[in-house]
């Protein structure tokens, strides 16, 4: 019986991580397309929070129009998603960068962290925070 | 035997006026001096209050994480980075960040920089300008990076090799850690402190949502340059040895502390002026 237990809680365990997960890849693959301006759907990314202190949409869509498109083709193997829970709160800090290749290591390469909240039961970008140790 | 007491004599009327206007006249002196009394201040600040002030912030600490202290006279290097969150930003929010950005395992004692500053963009007007305490300064930062290491000189060695350099837990005994020491360098975060300005100075790209438009630069504005002078000169003032000025990007690969590395020139010159050296 109590080794039944533990299994299902183990079980349930790998399924929030799992559902997590899943939604945090969806969340950035959202991304993406976002800051490559190829989907105007800004809010189901970004909070509220976020879009009122860049400027509204049309500001940050006008702000990221700039931006060099990528490769879709190569995303998925290009881009590294990992994150953890916060230690406090409901947030979560996610790190998505460029696998780094021979020629991108003479390069800067940024390492900040991206601040995700749960809002209006979806996870959302919040902000990032510039990383440090 | 009988006493003699002396006569009473009543006072007159005159007598009488006389005394109460004296007695109303030092009530009325007495209420001026409340109002002339020179206010009474806190106790003397920690170093002379010349260059800035230095607001205290009392930040909620996670008990459960360890960090190292160490005597801040072996502190050579002021550290430029920015928060790359919106400049409206305060200490505290900084602070909670960092308690939450570790995990279970490895949680963070409290904000991982010495100072925060909190300045308006250019031709912006908020936030107000504020220096703000951090961690303290005997301390150990979290900010450089914990793969950084720097060559340590005779004083840091000595400083290490005497146990003064010691890491543990609230409440716990602090013991000398082997790992903060490789070879003849010790981990950057230990002769440094990080002086973070809280602003996002970066440009917009894929990895900073949150950076300005290439048509609307960011960069600290004159007072800005002056808030870190003065603050980096008081610091010289009570730890001479306080030397240098560097940024987050020159320990780690990261683009902190955005446009804010290039006007380090102008934060050492303004240092200068105010009777200060650094390199």
């Amino acid at each position: 019986m109590q080794i039944q237990l533990i299994v299902l809680s183990l079980l349930l365990c790998f399924s929030v991580i799992a559902s997590d997960e899943s939604e945090m890849k969806l969340l950035f693959s959202r991304y993406d397309r976002v800051m490559s301006s190829v989907s105007d759907q800004v809010e189901d990314v970004f909070s509220k929070k976020f879009l009122e202190e860049n400027g509204g949409k049309e500001g940050f869509q006008e702000k990221i129009k700039g931006l060099a498109k990528p490769n879709f083709k190569s995303m998925p193997a290009a881009k590294d998603l990992s994150f953890k829970k916060g230690v406090k709160s409901d947030l979560y800090f996610a790190k998505y960068t460029e696998k780094r290749t021979e020629k991108s290591l003479k390069g800067s390469h940024a390492s900040s962290q991206f601040i995700i909240v749960r809002e209006d039961g979806k996870l959302k970008i919040d902000g990032t925070i510039s990383d440090g140790e | 035997m009988t006493l003699k007491f002396p006569a009473f004599h009543p006072i007159s009327p005159k007598m009488k006026i006389i005394i109460l206007s004296l007695f109303m006249m030092t009530q009325i002196q007495a209420q001026d001096c409340v109002n002339c009394t020179p206010p009474v201040f806190d106790p003397a600040p920690e170093w002379p209050i010349e260059y800035i002030t230095v607001k205290k912030v009392d930040y909620p600490r996670n008990e459960k994480a360890s960090f190292c202290q160490r005597p801040p006279e072996i502190v050579d290097t002021i550290v430029l980075h920015h928060t790359e969150t919106p400049s409206t930003k305060n200490a505290l929010y900084i602070n909670d960040l960092h308690l939450n950005r570790g995990t279970a395992a490895d949680p963070w004692y409290m904000v991982a920089y010495s100072y925060l500053v909190n300045a308006p963009y250019p031709k912006e007007s908020v936030p107000q300008s504020l220096v703000s305490e951090g961690r303290p300064i005997d301390i150990v930062g979290a900010h450089a990076g914990s793969n950084s290491f720097v060559t340590m000189d005779e004083e840091q060695s000595k400083a290490y090799t005497d146990g003064k350099i010691t890491c543990g837990k609230e409440g716990s005994v602090f013991k000398v850690d082997p790992s903060i020491v490789r070879g003849n360098t010790i981990k950057a975060n230990v002769t440094t402190i990080g002086l973070v300005v809280i602003g996002n100075y970066a440009p917009v790209s894929r990895q900073n949502p949150g950076g300005y438009s290439p048509r609307n630069p960011r960069y600290p504005t004159k007072d800005t340059q002056d808030m870190i002078a003065r603050l980096s000169c008081q610091l010289q003032k009570k730890y001479p040895r306080m030397k240098n000025i560097r940024w987050h990007s020159n320990y780690n690969s990261t683009d902190c502390p955005g446009s804010i590395k290039n006007y380090v020139g102008q934060i050492v010159a303004r240092a200068e002026e105010l009777g200060c050296k650094f390199n």
